[in-house]
């Protein structure tokens, strides 16, 4: 096609707005899985002033402590017994697993301490203690 | 979107397609809209290590030891609405403060310091509620955001 003649019929269909939808449903699909299998049991955050970011949940270790003091590692409930073994498995063979608790605000200290000191003991260094900032509506549980 | 009407000289359009645009802007929206409440908020510590293992502190400086007590700060039920109590006193480096006055007491000791020996040790009682503890532990960090803090093993 030379300039100045003009275009020729194209009977071909414009699929482009298709693949737009089809895109946006596909990033939709992606993003909400994760959300769908939320991670561990209901927990009731503590509220503070100003939490620092702890980054995505995902790639972290989330060890929560409920209501009743039971100690969960993900999805599962965990007998305190086996708890670094499990936690050791939960590592698997990431270099620099990242340890997280969420520990319920109606819990005595002592309880949240315990499980640092599991944490301690099962070969872990540092924690994130998760909390939410005063005011933000059940964020991150 | 503008259809091809073929060799027939169409009518030419002026006005910028902003429907790409607006698709783009959406998804981003979406992205936004369901990323945020996956991310975690909190706080860093160091979990309490058994007392042969050596504290991440040089010698010769004088650990500092943050420790909270029921019987100064009435913090073993959960603390209603936000804060602590008025009457909340804790024990920085042997002096007993009121915990109002605790970011800028922990400023004052460990602002000066290099960034790797910040380090406050930090004893609550069992007995306490962790969600005060949690607050404690925000107030000890205001004002000094590097800070360490780390758990004492008390048993």
């Amino acid at each position: 096609m030379r300039l100045g003649e003009p275009a020729p019929m194209k009977a071909v269909i414009n699929i482009t707005p298709l693949v737009d939808v089809v895109l946006v449903l596909l990033i939709i699909f992606m993003v909400m899985a994760p959300q769908m299998m939320r991670k561990g049991p209901d927990v009731d955050l503590p509220n503070t002033a100003k939490p620092r970011e702890q980054g995505d949940e995902r790639g972290r270790i989330l060890v929560s402590v409920d209501k009743a003091g039971g100690l969960w590692i993900d999805d599962l409930a965990v007998a305190p017994n086996q708890f670094g073994d499990s936690l050791r498995a939960a590592a698997g063979d990431e270099p620099d697993p990242k340890v997280v608790i969420r520990g319920d605000a109606q819990l005595r200290f002592g309880e949240v301490r315990q499980a640092m000191v599991a944490i301690e003991e099962a070969g872990f260094h540092g924690v994130g203690l998760i909390a939410k900032s005063a005011g933000a509506k059940a964020q991150g549980d | 979107m503008q259809f091809d009407r073929g060799a027939s000289g169409s009518d030419l359009q002026s006005e910028i397609n902003i429907t790409p645009l607006v698709d783009v802007v959406l998804v981003l929206l979406i992205i936004f809209m369901v990323v945020v409440p996956l991310l975690l908020q909190g706080y860093d510590v160091e979990t309490p290590r058994p007392s042969a293992v050596v504290a991440p502190v040089q010698a010769d400086e004088v650990q500092v030891i943050l420790s909270i007590e029921p019987t100064a700060c009435n913090i073993v039920v959960p603390p209603a609405g936000e804060g602590l109590p008025a009457d909340c006193r804790v024990t920085l480096a042997e002096q007993e403060i009121p915990a109002a006055e605790l970011p800028a007491r922990v400023a004052e000791i460990l602002g000066g310091r290099p960034a790797d020996s910040r380090v406050l040790f930090l004893a609550a009682d069992d007995q306490l509620n962790y969600e005060g503890v949690l607050r404690i532990v925000d107030l000890a960090k205001a004002r000094v955001d590097d800070l360490t803090i780390a758990f004492v093993a008390n048993d």
